[in-house]
């Protein structure tokens, strides 16, 4: 058995997924992430209060529409007040900012490092993601909580049904939104400046989703062309989920089309991806 | 090389030494070095062509977002605080117009600023013979951001026409002054930001708060907010007045009373956020240690 | 009067710190450690109108904190200085408008715009009349090689390129007092020596007085007749070049040429030597000697073997500091 001990080790098969050794990347990416995610935790406070802003805003514009004692589509003031803190905190666990940082990325030839290392670089951009999102809680939820009680939300509807329903259906449309951001984020390989595309997404995303408002409140025609695309599934449907404003059949429905949605976003992924690669090593940047 | 050819004049340092020629020279310098860096940002529009085009089409993204965003308030109200949706449609142009101008000249020379001292290029700024804040405040000029004042003015002035009330001249002037004012206010507001990246090397995206308090909370009349959210808007993170108070005068609902609070606050925020400056400076180079 | 005068300069600073991985990260939410650190003690030095001086020392030694204190960017803990009858951390304009300071590893001119354009705005902020103007872009660019460089913007300028564009940027003002740190540092060896020779001829036309770090000996060789040398902070040499070269070379090295294929036999060639090591050439060999035994050594080779050539050298000015600075380490941490 001597001879074993000296003959070169095989170098791992690349080409065969390996959960085990994944497993260990994802340890080791997502210490190291959390770690510099704590170094700059004043950069990442910032952008928690940044991510207060917009239901702040939000709050007291639908407050003020709906008044004292009014309604608007079946949200009184007190209910848009949930609706709102809610929302931030789906937003938060599921906004990516990788469409800006691609567009960096490739210009500055950061890319090329990740290109060369035998594993996707998605992995790393998960772990990143994760840790941040993590981080952040311990910023959003005692936000969510003062928005609740400094504007008098209603949260007589949530209940532990309702959180239980909710939890999976947020995992799902972090799932989502991180890969269709993702795929999006990759058109910085065909396209040098990506802000007017990235400005188009979330502006559609802003209406569609129901971060705006709550998807009753817009104009039939925009319910309609909401619910065929994935935005709805990203926001407006986990947070009506914990305001235990979906119930029964519509659960099971929005969990399928979340799901459904995901395996859209990993087709996608594959064939842009493989497309980028080729792309970027043509440019030979 | 030959040192016998006659070259040019070595010996003089400046005709007039800077700092000579008291607060009259002063200022002259000081408009000499804001003309010739908002003139050579604008003459190098040419280098900015592609970023050009891009900025109009998201500045037109951005006001169909906003319009669109109206839209769907006023389907469900007729007005939000005593404020129409034309009175709202001048207020979304004054804020355009405001965040024109600071994205033409404040927030890039800011930006470049808090670079300049994270990577030591800041000390450069330093070395110069004039007023360390007027260089730190126009050094890097981005004209794409005319497109977002155009975008604005226009808007101003569709809104304006669409609204009953009457402008005199009067409210005209004030409209000019109290946007003079506002801009003061906020651009005092964002160099005080900055200034604190001397303490805080990793500071860049503190504008990225007021950025996102100017961005959502400021594309609203102030008066919807309430009570102590009003006053954090209109002292603390001064956007109020920088967008309502020149919209209340545009669309003829402001206050003598306003006008000259607005004045005063401009003036203590200049003297307020310049000291601050100064007083950063001292700790930058050691002198209070 | 002295262009520069400085005594018992002296700077500390404080800094944090912090070990590496996520539990430091963690523990450092808690408390912070700061160390104080003396970056400059005691340094003084004067230096006359129309000089170039070297400023030497291994990284971190204070070259930086001194030429920044010079420059007006950082008051000192304690101690004097004046530059051209300034204090210069008083960053008086009328200082600031004689002064240049250039660092060879970052920039000052623009990005984004051409050349020329960030030379008018230098214009504006130093008030350079514009027939000065001119006529100084015309010589520095005639000097410089810039003609082809002025009207593209930055970004499009090669390392080298830009360099010679910050120099020449940064001598519009015609400054009477140069600090250089570091001005040649990444560049090619052609363009460090154009660089070299520009600098000289400025400091000919001008006769303003230059102070200079490199890590390129050759940079200090050709053109600072003095050195100043400084390390962990405190002044170790102030004098000529030889000087220095001469009180911290230990060593000679004596190269010796053979006259035909003498079958140099290791032995004997080892009993000559004394046992020294010795580093053969395809046509004979060199050795390194200490300078008392240097005549003794030579005596003996001449005499013992077929010679043609003999040289006896100074060892390269590199080698010399690094010994400085080795030996001068020892003492320190040793004490």
């Amino acid at each position: 058995m001597a001879d074993v001990a000296t003959r070169p080790a095989a170098p791992p098969d690349f080409s065969k997924v390996s959960l085990g050794a994944l497993r260990r990347y994802y340890v080791g990416e997502f210490a190291a992430s959390a770690a510099n995610n704590l170094a700059y935790r004043g950069a990442v406070a910032i952008w928690v209060v940044t991510t207060v802003i917009q239901p702040m805003v939000s709050i007291v514009v639908w407050r003020t529409v709906a008044g004292p004692g009014g309604e608007v589509s079946g949200f009184n003031a007190s209910e848009f007040v949930t609706y709102f803190a809610v929302t931030m905190l789906v937003e938060h666990l599921t906004f990516i900012w990788l469409m800006w940082e691609f567009e960096w990325r490739i210009r500055t030839g950061a890319m090329s490092p990740l290109l060369l290392r035998p594993i996707h670089p998605i992995h790393k951009d998960v772990c990143e993601n994760l840790s941040y999102k993590l981080i952040g809680l311990v910023g959003v939820l005692p936000a969510m909580v003062l928005l609740v009680i400094g504007f008098g939300g209603d949260v007589s509807g949530i209940g532990v049904v309702q959180v239980l329903t909710f939890l999976p259906a947020l995992v799902l449309a972090m799932a989502v939104r991180f890969l269709l951001e993702w795929v999006l984020a990759l058109s910085a390989f065909w396209v040098t400046k990506t802000s007017a595309l990235n400005n188009l997404y979330f502006a559609l995303f802003l209406f569609l989703s129901g971060s705006f408002a709550p998807l009753a409140v817009l104009p039939e025609a925009v319910r309609t062309l909401a619910y065929v695309s994935p935005f709805p599934w990203i926001v407006s449907f986990p947070v009506e989920l914990a305001l235990g404003r979906r119930t029964g059949a519509e659960v099971w429905v929005g969990y399928l089309a979340q799901v459904g949605w995901v395996l859209v976003a990993l087709v996608l992924l594959r064939v842009v991806w493989r497309r980028a690669v080729r792309v970027y090593s043509a440019v030979g940047s | 090389m030959t040192g016998g050819r006659v070259g040019a004049d070595w010996t003089s340092g400046p005709r007039v030494a800077p700092g000579e020629g008291g607060l009259a020279g002063l200022v002259r310098h000081d408009l000499r070095i804001l003309r010739t860096y908002l003139s050579l940002g604008v003459l190098n529009l040419v280098q900015y062509r592609s970023d050009f085009v891009l900025s109009v089409v998201n500045a037109v993204i951005t006001l169909a977002t906003q319009v669109l965003g109206l839209s769907v308030i006023f389907s469900r109200t007729t007005d939000l605080a005593g404020w129409g949706v034309y009175d709202l449609l001048v207020l979304i142009g004054v804020h355009f117009l405001i965040g024109g101008v600071l994205g033409l000249v404040v927030r890039p020379s800011m930006e470049a600023m808090m670079e300049g001292i994270r990577l030591g290029t800041f000390d450069f700024t330093l070395v110069k013979p004039a007023d360390s804040q007027l260089l730190a405040s126009v050094q890097v000029v981005r004209p794409q951001a005319l497109v977002d004042v155009l975008v604005g003015l226009g808007v101003v002035v569709f809104g304006v026409t669409r609204v009953q009330a009457s402008l005199s001249v009067v409210d005209v002037v004030l409209s000019l002054l109290t946007l003079l004012c506002g801009l003061v206010v906020v651009y005092s507001f964002i160099l005080a930001l900055s200034t604190m990246a001397f303490w805080f090397v990793r500071l860049d995206n503190v504008l990225v708060i007021f950025q996102s308090l100017f961005g959502e909370a400021g594309r609203w009349p102030v008066t919807i907010f309430p009570g102590w959210l009003r006053i954090v808007l209109t002292f603390a993170v001064p956007v109020a007045f920088a967008v309502t108070v020149p919209s209340e005068a545009l669309t003829g609902r402001l206050s003598l009373t306003s006008a000259l609070s607005a004045a005063g606050l401009a003036l203590l925020f200049f003297a307020a956020s310049r000291w601050f400056w100064f007083f950063a400076l001292r700790r930058y180079t050691g002198a209070s240690a | 009067m002295s262009a520069i005068t400085v005594d018992r300069l002296h700077k500390t600073y404080l800094v944090p710190e912090r070990e590496g991985g996520l539990r430091a990260a963690v523990g450092a939410l808690v408390r912070r450690r700061r160390r104080e650190v003396h970056a400059v003690t005691d340094v003084g030095f004067t230096i006359e109108p129309g000089e170039v001086v070297g400023f030497l020392g291994p990284n971190g030694a204070g070259k930086t904190t001194t030429l920044k204190m010079l420059s007006g960017l950082l008051h000192p803990t304690s101690g004097t200085a004046s530059v051209l009858g300034h204090v210069p951390w008083e960053r008086d304009r009328r200082y600031l408008g004689q002064m240049a300071l250039i660092m060879g590893q970052r920039n000052q001119l623009q990005w984004d715009i051409p050349v020329l354009d960030s030379y008018r705005l230098n214009q504006a902020v130093f008030r350079i009349p514009d027939a000065d103007f001119k006529a100084r872009v015309a010589e520095l660019s005639e000097l410089l090689a810039l003609e082809e460089l002025l009207r593209k913007p930055v970004r499009n300028l090669s390392l080298g390129e830009r360099m010679k564009c910050e120099i020449a940027g940064s001598l519009l003002h015609a400054p009477q007092v140069l600090f250089l740190d570091e001005p040649t540092i990444g560049l090619d060896v052609a363009m460090q020596r154009r660089i070299r020779s520009f600098v000289a001829e400025y400091n000919r036309r001008t006769g303003a007085c230059v102070m200079l770090t490199s890590h390129y000996m050759a940079d200090v060789e050709a053109l600072c007749r003095r050195v100043i040398v400084i390390h962990h902070g405190r002044l170790l040499f102030d004098g000529a070049l030889e000087e220095l070269v001469h009180r911290f070379a230990g060593d000679k090295t004596i190269n010796v040429e053979l006259a035909d294929e003498h079958p140099l036999d290791p032995a004997t060639l080892g009993a000559l030597v004394d046992g020294r090591a010795v580093e053969r050439s395809a046509t004979g060999f060199s050795v390194r000697v200490p300078k008392a035994e240097t005549p003794r050594v030579a005596a003996r080779l001449l005499a013992g073997l077929p010679v043609s050539d003999l040289v006896i050298e100074e060892p390269p000015i590199e080698s010399v500091i690094e010994q400085v600075f080795e030996a001068t380490s020892v003492e320190v941490d040793g004490g």
